[in-house]
Order: C-alpha cells, then structure tokens, then sequence
C-alpha cells in the first residue's frame, strides 16, 4: 500500500474533514472531551506525514515524488495536484509538527473551546496544502483558506486589541494576495492551448525576462507580506501581539514560513532570471530585515511585540539566502526557516505561559520572577539561547550556512558582499543585547514586590516542560548534526540553485568558471529597461 | 589497547554527558536532586577527573615524541562545500589539556566547600562540568569553524556562570556585559573567518595559512586584504582575553562565585584567546604587522590593567585587573612572534592566578561570617587585615602566588615573564620598557594586596566604615545581620588542599621552561627550543633578568614601606598632590564612562527612535490607508461591532461550499 496510498491528500483531507466532526463531539462546553479529540487528531496527522517521509520520500531523488494528480475543472485548467519535493517535504513535518504541540499549547483554552479547535484542525490541512499542492491556482485557494481561520483565531481568542489586529492582518494578506492569483492567471494562461497552472507546466515555458520581472514583483509583494519584510511588516507586531500562544506558534512557525517557501518555489524556482535581477535586492531587504527588527525590538517593552520583532530579524536570514546563489547560502534559508519554526513557536509558546502567570506582558511590571519561576527560567534560557544562534542549536547551524554561502559566494561583487555581509554580522551582536536584556529584565535582579504580592506565580507544569522538550529535541538535534536535516532537501535546493546560476547565465551576466568579474545591479535599476522592450511569451 | 589520542574525543564528551543527565534531572526532578548534593557532585567530579586521567596519558604520548592525530567527519555540506569537524591533538593541545581538566578538577573540589551552604549548588556543579566540556572541546577542535563553536559555547558557560546569583542586579548586569562584549569580538571573528573561508576555501589553521599565502602570491587576494582578515580574527582573541579596548567585561565578570573567577576568568576561558592566536602562529608569522598590531594591543593592555589595579580597594577587583595585564603579557609575546614564551605564560599563571583567586576566595568565605554576604563588603580590602593568623594556609599560599606573579626567582612567574620580556626587547624595544615598567608596578600592587588583606590589625569590626561603603555603592544598610557574631576562621580542608596544590607548580613549573633547556619549548616547537638552547648566553639572560628582579624587588620595597611599615604615606605622597592621576586610575580611565556614554545609551537612543519610526511612519501610513478606505464605506461597521467574526465564517463556509460542489460535479 505504500507505494499507491495517498499519503499526503491523506494529510490534507484528513484533519480537515475530522475537522468537520467537531461539532458533534459531545462536549460540556469546557473542551475538555474535544481537546483530546484535536489532539489525536494532530498526531494522526503528524504521523501520516511521517509516513509519507519515511515510505514514499526518498531524499537524494531531486524531482517531484509522491505525486498525485487528479483532474478538477479542466475547463479552467484546475486540477488537484499535489506532490513533495525537498524544498516542502521539511515544511510539512513542521506544521503537523508545530500544529500537534499547538492543540497541546491549546489545552487550558475554554472560551468557545470547539470552535477553537474546529479552526486549528482545518489550519492544519489548509497549510499542509500550501506546501504540498503543485498547482498555482490550488495553491491560491489553499493560501486563501488558511487565511481564515488565522483571523477568527485572532479576532475571537486575541487580547485587547484583537479586532483592530485581526483586521490589518486579513486586509493586509488578503490585499497583497491579490498579486498572486494575478501572477497566477497571468502565468497559467500565457502558453498556447488550455491554462495549465502545474509547477512543472509552468516551469518548463521559459517567459520572457520582462514578464518574469512582472510576475516577480507581484509575487514579491504577497510573499514580502507574509514573510514579512521591512516595510511591509507592520502587521506581525499587532497580530502577534494580540495572538494567543497557540496561534502564535502557528504564526511564527508555521506562516512566516509559507512565504520563505513561496519565495523559494515560485520567485526562484518558476522565475529564474527575473530572480536573477532581483537577487541583490532580497540580499539588501534581507540585511535591513536583521537590523531594523533587532533594532525595534531592543527598544520594544511589550514582550509579544519584542519576540515578534525578533521574528522579523530572524527572517531576514532567509531573505539573504535566497538571494545567494549558492547552495549552501539556499540550504542555509531552508534551514533557517525550520530552525525558526521551532526555535520560534517554543519561545512564543514560552511567551503565552508566562503571560499566564504575570498577567502582564510590560517588561517594566516585571523583574526578579526567576526566584519562584526556576524552570521556566532554565527554559526562557535555553530558548533564548537558541534564538541569538548559539552554537549546538539549529539556529546557528543556519545562520552560518546563510553566511558562509553568501561571503563565498562569487555571483557578487566583493565591495557588495563585504558591505552586505559586515551589516548582516551587526545582527550577531545586537540579538543578544535585546534577548539578554529582555531576559535580565523579566527573570533576574530582585524580585517585583508589586507582581510577587498579586500574582500567584507557579513554576512550569509538566505540560509546558513536555512541550519546550519537544521543541528543543530537533533544535539540538540539528544543530550538533545539521545533516539530519539538510540532507533531506540538499538535491532539490542544489537543483533549483542551479537552474538560477543557468539563468543568470543567460543573462550574460554570470560565467560558470570564474565569475570573479560578475556584477549584478539590483533589478530596480536595470529591471525598468528590460520590462518595456519584451512582450510575454506566447 | 588504543592510544590515548585515539580516545581523546571522551576528553570533552565526559563531562558533557554528565553535565547534560544532570540538568535533564535538574529540569525534571528539581527538588530531590537538589537534595542529592554529594552524589552528583561526586559524579562529576569524576566526570572531569577522567578527563583529566585520558589527558595526562595524552600528554605523557606527546612527550615521548608520539605523533599527532586528527580525526574528521563531514558535519554539514552543500553542493561542493564540505564543513568538517572532528579534533585533533597535538603537543601545544595536549599542554592545554592537561592544564585545564588539572585546574577544573581543583576547582571542583574547592567549590565543594565554597558554595557548601548555597541553593544553586547542584546547579552550579553542572554548569562548571558543561563549561569544562566547552573549554576542552575548544583546545581539541582541528579547524577554525569548531573552534569558534567552543568558543560560543564556553562564552554562554561564562554568562551563565557570571550571572549564577541571578537575583543580584550586579550579576544580571555583569552576565549581559560579558555576552554583548566577547558577541562585538566574536563578529570580527566571524566575518574574518568568512573571509579567510572565501579566501582559501578552508578551515584548517595550516590550510588557512598556505592558501592565503598562495593567494598572495597568485594576487588573488590583495595584501591589504589578508592584513584586514588577520586582524579581524584576532578581535576574537580580543575580546575573550579582555585585551584593550573590550577588556571591560572581565574585571565586571568578578561578580560571579570566585571559583569560577579563577576557572574561567584568571586560568582557562580568557586565556583561549591566547591560545587561538598560538593556533594561528603559522597565518600571523607571515604578516610582521599584524604581529605588531597584537603587541601594541598587548603592551596597552598589560600597563593599562596594571595601573588600574594600583588604585583597587577590592581584593577581586584587583586580581582581576592584575589578569587583564597578566593577558597582555601573553599577547606581546605572540606578536613578538614567541608563542612559546606566551603558551609558556599561560600556563605559569594559569596555576598562580588560580591559586590567587581561590586564596581571595578563601579570605571572602571568612569575611562573609563577620560582615555577612554584600560583596561590597566581604570583597572591600579595608575591612580585612591581619588576616594571617587566623588563616595560615591562605596567607601563605596568597604570598606565594604574589612573589611568583612579581617575577622573583626562582617561582614560575620569573622564567616566564623574563622569556617574554626578553623577546620583546629584541623585537620592540619600545614596547619592552613598557612592560618592563608594568613589572614594578605589578610587584607593588600584588604585595599590597597581600598586605592590606593579611597583615596589620583587623579592621573588619568598623561599622561606621561599613555604612559608609554602603552608601558608596548605594545600598542599603544589609538586612540580615546574622554573621556579625561569628569569627574569623581558616576555610575547610575541601578549599585549602586545592591551594596546597596549586602552589606546587607555581612554585617548581618555572624550571620546565629555564632558557638553556626549556623542555616545554622541545615540546611545542623542538625546533626553537634548539635555537634557542643554542643562542642563550648568560651574558644576554643575565642583565635582563637582573633588570626585572631590580624592578620587581623596588616594588616590592615601595610596598612594604607603604602597607606593611607605614613608613611612606602615598596618600599625601601622590594622590593629593596629584589627584587628577588617581581618579584617573580610580575610574578605570574612564572607559567604562565612555561606553555607557556612547554605546550603551546611543544603541538604546537609536533603537527608540527606530521604534518611534516603525509606529508612527510605516505603520502610519497603513493605518491612514486603512483608515480611507474603510471610513469610506460601509465596512467599518462591520468590524467595530464584532460582527466581522460572522462575516468572516460566512465567507470561509462559502468557500469550503464552493470547493466541495467543484469536487462533485467539476471532477472529470
């Protein structure tokens, strides 16, 4: 059966209409009969995930697997196509994983318990669809569908300010995900014959440079937004400010990572030589990425918007890598990525549980809570840690990747990547100011009488250490062996890096040999000189 | 049976192990491992004592001429780049070794009597075995990428460590300093060992240094390049052995337990800068500037700590002052290109400096009794005196570790420091004279600490001074005043025999390094202990070395007319007459003025104002978007009556509809 069984429509389908279920769970209306159910849920997924890692995946094959392919709307060239490859496959052991440590995160929710749950089990299938469909159009819907369930998560379980956050969080991805059905449709129905949107249809139809930087742009634009990057941010603060711990795993585990993989599938893998223009720019967004955001964020006094801000650095990373043109600097985002995932959900999830106790998230009203809070402090540490890259953790591993990939990298001039590079290290030395500041203030020094006199504050429960656990056993796993990882997705990243080197290529701009001599300008100059001249291809 | 280099690896795997099962425990079962003292001290102990066994049979391998292993394995790859990890043992490591499992294990034992009645004594024990697990895996690690690993993670022991009494803001303070200062040199170290990657595709110290050599050549890589990549390592070595300007995290770091003062921040931790830039020896030997740039940095450095610590009044502050300067002896002699002179310094203080830091230790114990648990007074030398008799083996380890720090004959600090001074005369003579200078001014301020501390009257028993050193440092009066009753006493056996045994080698380790026949040299680099067996002269060694026993003997006196006889009052002598000096000296330079000034308050000034911008500018603008648009419409009503949930669900239903009835009737 393993070869024949649909492991991942099973992954999509399966939460999603067990999902459907919940109503009829009977339920006093506490959720304590329905948390159980979305956790076996949860896990059932992860495991099928799994199953499709350990029976249908196989790492050193570089092209599509487990592929299934059903017809839907021909007519409108739509069909149901999913498939792995390495650049979705981790992803997607990421957010069943996240997702099932999310629903135990979830436990003490009991405000609306079913719906809650009803809404984290339909995330779960919606986001493994967008790493697991191979079809454009299917990917918008699936992009789309996620979408919803992330705003009633914030607009019925998020803090004060739920609604305003809420808001700016649907118009803000919604708006910009415009561009991508726009991309899409544009892309689909620019071959001859019937509008197909399947990767490898489109993959294989060689646009034009100048419609590729159209499509570029646009698709940029979603994916900026979701990633986030500088200026388009401005939504992470208030949505991860207001989230609860469990949606706020999601988020920063689950979709900022859906516009890394965007990024890396669509603008570097279907549109190589507008990637090839814009690379430099994704390198210069990716730098101001990492100091605007560590910046923001040491002077941040709200813990939730400090960590989400700190998120944004982090994806900074991922930027960089992506504009590399390297394998190693591509493999170091893919990393990142997971790396933040889980290194990003625990310290969120760590935020939710301390929030719990405080009842407060101001650094000021905090201080000194390291003498009643020891475990939790031990586990703020170690997460911290992990977050301002230590070596042994996975979050080192990546950023060195991205670093060393880039700075060897010969697709760039040296003055740009002695400058790019050098700011990019200003990072290393301003995450430990705000994460260790962060930490001074919250747990050590004396004790805050105000805080200690009116909240009961109780060490880490079992539940809660269980969790951390979970998170940290991959984030130490791959950072002491990081090929546990990278192995999985090494074909696939070394393919699509090559694909882009092969167009730059074609631009005249690169030689294969010794391209000491290479110079790419950012598309922004030379992009609007190209785009006029060329019609899209037919 | 295998080697002992074949098993090296164990060395640092050891003390990992235990170090990782005990906080596991710690993390699960709190309470009754902390009720488990003994035993786990006892298994760590042995943890690193094992160690300590596996690298004295390395040791005794490498000075029978056994040859040197390197083991690799790939740890990461893409495309054509490989990252190897792996270690390696060489002559200069095995030193390293040993030295370091010797003291960590002495540590370990003192640390059993001195954090005795303290909560975080479990902890503190896994946190010293994860920190030797880190320092151990630095000295083994075959290349620069697992070198700065270690380095990492040795750093993360040391803000750990210094941050151990978390619930004192000094120690929050101190451990932050420590981190953010060794991250400003670790990002040179990064970026240079990027570049020395980009250079010569390698990682490797002798890779480094013939590909960069090569690329000279070739005029791939321009000198001004090579020279750049040279010195931003060596910000790395900057930062951990505290070298001017970011030396100013170590002497803050002495707010963390002594022990760990003496492991990491005297013996071991700081001096891996050292070590790193006697790793490297093969890529700095080409470039004379770069060697010159260390030395400079190395000769600011040791007259800076110097002078500074003339002027401290607290016995910790003072050593760790007096180990700044001592580390800036041993960066002259790297970039006098004498890495044997400075591994031989290292060690020579290694064993001294500990056992200075463990004997203040030991004075600190006591004083908690009478004056009770505020640093500022159980550390502040002018409520001590007179120690001597109450604690004889203290005082007379203390006077030992002073007379070998000062270079007398024939203690170890003599041979060591004069091999360093005698290469930088012949090298910079400039730069001699000023360590030179440093010498006497090292024998004054080591024989005043120990006559201040252990000599005269006791003058711990003066409440009005206390109060006023209270309000010096602006706390309040201390609240439980339950020690004041108690006396002076010598510390337990668990403190003392550690002592004992540290003096041994401060007092007989100088001989291993005697200039006509330096065994430690023939073991490093037989080559140049042959050379330099050869060339001594007694004509050469002699004026020198009488020259710097003159100077240290005149500091010597200065100080025991000043602290011991009282017959020079330097008070009216010097800081009257010139107070600008002493308060030069009493802050520190003023460079820790000069860093809250401009980075501490600029980086949280431009933070703000980036902040201030992000809310007011970018988020501005989407605000007024959205604003515009919904104000327009009907749609605000919706989502400021909460309705927009309902709404939403709608939509969200409506779409699963619509893909359901596709699913239907749409499929082929």
């Amino acid at each position: 059966m393993s070869a024949t069984f649909p492991w991942l429509s099973a992954s999509i389908l399966f939460p999603i209409a067990a999902s459907l279920l919940v109503p009829f769970i009977p339920d006093q209306g506490e959720g304590k009969q329905v948390r159980w159910y979305a956790l076996v849920i949860a896990l059932v997924t992860f495991l099928i995930t799994v199953g499709a890692y350990l029976k249908g995946y196989n790492p050193a094959e570089e092209g599509l697997q487990l592929s299934e392919r059903v017809n839907w709307l021909p007519s409108l060239g739509l069909s149901w196509s999913v498939g792995v490859d390495g650049l979705s496959m981790p992803l997607i052991l990421l957010t069943s994983f996240i997702t099932a440590l999310a629903v135990l995160a979830a436990w003490p929710v009991s405000y609306k318990p079913k719906l809650f749950f009803f809404l984290l089990l339909a995330m779960d299938g919606g986001q493994i669809a967008v790493f697991a469909v191979q079809d454009m159009l299917l990917f918008f819907l699936a992009w789309e569908l996620e979408l919803l369930p992330v705003y009633l998560l914030l607009a019925i379980w998020g803090g004060k300010k739920r609604q305003y956050a809420a808001t700016k969080f649907i118009l803000y991805t919604a708006g910009s995900s415009v561009f991508i059905l726009l991309a899409a449709l544009a892309m689909g129905f620019a071959g001859e014959g019937l509008p197909n949107f399947e990767y490898t249809h489109l993959a294989q139809q060689g646009f034009s440079t100048g419609f590729q930087v159209l499509c570029y742009v646009g698709l940029l634009i979603a994916f900026g937004v979701k990633l986030p990057i500088v200026p388009l941010h401005t939504w992470l603060p208030d949505a991860h400010g207001e989230a609860t711990a469990p949606v706020h795993m999601l988020l920063a585990g689950i979709l900022l990572k859906m516009g890394g993989y965007a990024l890396l599938r669509f603008n570097a893998q279907l549109l190589p030589e507008a990637h090839a223009q814009f690379a430099p720019l994704l390198i210069v967004l990716g730098v101001v990425n990492i100091i605007y955001a560590a910046l923001t964020s040491f002077a941040q006094r709200n813990l939730k918007r400090k960590i989400a801000y700190s998120s944004i650095s982090h994806m900074g990373f991922v930027l960089i890598g992506i504009g590399s043109f390297s394998a190693l600097g591509t493999s170091g985002a893919m990393l990142q990525m997971i790396s933040h995932g889980l290194i990003g959900a625990s310290l969120f999830f760590l935020v939710g549980a301390t929030y719990d106790r405080t009842r407060t998230l101001q650094l000021e009203e905090m201080g000194g809570i390291g003498q009643k809070m020891r475990i939790m402090f031990a586990l703020w540490t170690v997460c911290c840690l992990a977050s301002l890259a230590l070596p042994g953790m996975s979050g080192f591993v990546s950023e060195l990747m991205v670093f060393a990939g880039f700075a060897t990298d010969e697709a760039y001039t040296l003055p740009f990547r002695v400058v790019m590079a050098s700011l990019a290290a200003v990072g290393v030395i301003l995450t430990p100011i705000y994460l260790l500041s962060m930490l001074r203030e919250i747990f050590f020094g004396r004790e805050n009488n105000e805080l200690v006199s009116k909240r009961n504050l109780v060490d880490a429960e079992p539940r809660e250490i269980y969790i951390i656990s979970c998170l940290l056993v991959p984030i130490i796993g791959i950072g002491l062996y990081p090929r546990l990882m990278t192995d999985s997705y090494k074909v696939s990243i070394e393919a699509l890096v090559e694909r882009d080197l092969l167009a730059m290529e074609n631009l005249n701009k690169f030689s294969i040999p010794n391209g000491s001599e290479v110079s790419l300008t950012p598309a922004l100059i030379t992009a609007p000189l190209i785009v006029p001249s060329k019609a899209p291809n037919s | 049976m295998p080697s002992a280099a074949e098993i090296a690896w164990l060395i640092p795997v050891l003390p990992l192990f235990g170090a990782l099962i005990t906080g596991l425990a710690l993390i699960s079962f709190n309470r009754s491992i902390n009720r488990l003292r003994k035993p786990v001290a006892i298994s760590l102990v042995s943890c690193v004592g094992l160690s300590a066994a596996i690298s004295y049979a390395v040791l005794a391998e490498q000075l029978s001429g056994g040859p040197p292993v390197e083991h690799l394995f790939v740890w990461a790859s893409a495309g054509s780049f490989t990252l190897p990890m792996g270690y390696l043992i060489d002559p200069l490591g095995a030193v390293m070794l040993a030295l370091v499992t010797t003291i960590a294990l002495l540590v370990m034992i003192y640390s059993h009597g001195y954090m005795a009645h303290d909560k975080g004594y479990v902890r503190f024990f896994t946190y010293l075995a994860l920190f030797s697990s880190s320092m151990l895996g630095l000295i083994v690690s075959p290349n620069l990428l697992e070198i700065y690993v270690f380095w990492e993670l040795v750093g993360m022991c040391s803000y750990l460590l210094v941050g151990f009494w978390y619930d004192r803001d000094g120690a929050a303070h101190a451990a932050q300093k420590a981190f953010v200062v060794n991250r400003v040199g670790d990002f040179g170290l990064l970026l240079g060992i990027l570049g020395l990657f980009w250079a010569t595709q390698s990682f490797d110290f002798q890779g480094i240094a013939d590909g960069l050599a090569n690329a000279i050549a070739s005029g791939t890589v321009p000198t001004w390049a090579a020279l750049t990549l040279c010195l931003l390592v060596f910000m790395g070595p900057m930062a951990k052995s505290a070298q001017f300007p970011l030396h100013v995290w170590l002497p803050d770091a002495m707010e963390g337990p002594t022990p760990i003062s003496a492991l990491i921040h005297a013996a071991t931790m700081v001096a891996a800068g050292v070590f790193l830039v006697a790793r490297l020896e093969p890529l700095y030997s080409q470039f004379p500037s770069v060697g010159f740039v260390i030395a400079l940095v190395g000769t600011i450095t040791c007259f800076l700590g110097a002078s500074i610590a003339l002027t401290q009044m607290d016995l910790k502050k003072g050593l760790a002052y007096s180990t700044v300067s001592q580390l800036g002896y041993m960066m002259l002699a790297m970039g006098c290109g004498a890495p044997v002179a400075g591994m031989f310094h290292l060690v020579t203080h290694a064993f001294f400096k500990a056992m200075l830091f463990l004997g203040s230790g030991s004075v600190i114990h006591a004083m908690e009794d009478v004056v009770g648990h505020e640093p500022v007074l159980a550390q502040d030398m002018r409520l001590m005196g007179g120690l001597r008799k109450k604690m004889p083996i203290t005082s007379i380890t203390f006077l030992i570790g002073c007379i070998a720090i000062s270079g007398i004959p024939p203690l170890a600090g003599f041979w060591s420091k004069d091999e360093i001074l005698g290469n930088a005369f012949n090298t910079f003579p400039a730069l001699w004279f000023i360590g030179f200078l440093t010498a006497g001014m090292t024998a004054f301020y080591m024989f005043r600490l120990y006559f201040l501390t252990f000599e005269g009257e006791f003058r711990g028993g003066d409440k009005e001074l206390q109060l006023v050193l209270l309000s010096a440092a602006g706390k309040d009066e201390d609240e439980e005043a339950d020690h004041q009753e108690a006396e002076l006493h010598e510390s337990p056996w668990s403190m003392t025999y550690p002592l004992i045994a540290l003096a041994i080698p401060s007092v007989l380790i100088g001989f291993l390094g005697a200039p006509w026949n330096s065994r430690f040299a023939f073991l490093l680099n037989p080559a140049e202990a042959l050379e330099m067996a050869n060339s001594f002269s007694w004509g050469e060694f002699l004026p020198l070395a009488a020259a710097s026993v003159a100077i240290s003997t005149a500091g010597i006196a200065l100080s025991v007319f000043a602290y011991y006889l009282n017959r020079i009052n330097l008070n009216k002598l010097i800081v009257q007459r010139f107070p600008s000096i002493n308060s030069f000296l009493a802050n520190k330079w003023y460079l820790d003025l000069i860093n809250e000034k401009i980075f501490v308050k600029g980086s949280r000034k431009l933070a703000r104002e980036v902040l201030e911008v992000d809310a007011k500018v970018v988020d501005g603008v989407v605000n007024l978007t959205g604003l515009l648009t919904l104000g327009s419409g009907e749609g605000l009503k919706y989502f400021e009556t909460g309705r927009a949930q309902f709404y939403a669900l709608i939509v969200f239903g409506g779409v699963i509809a619509l893909v359901a009835l596709f699913g239907v009737f749409g499929g082929s």
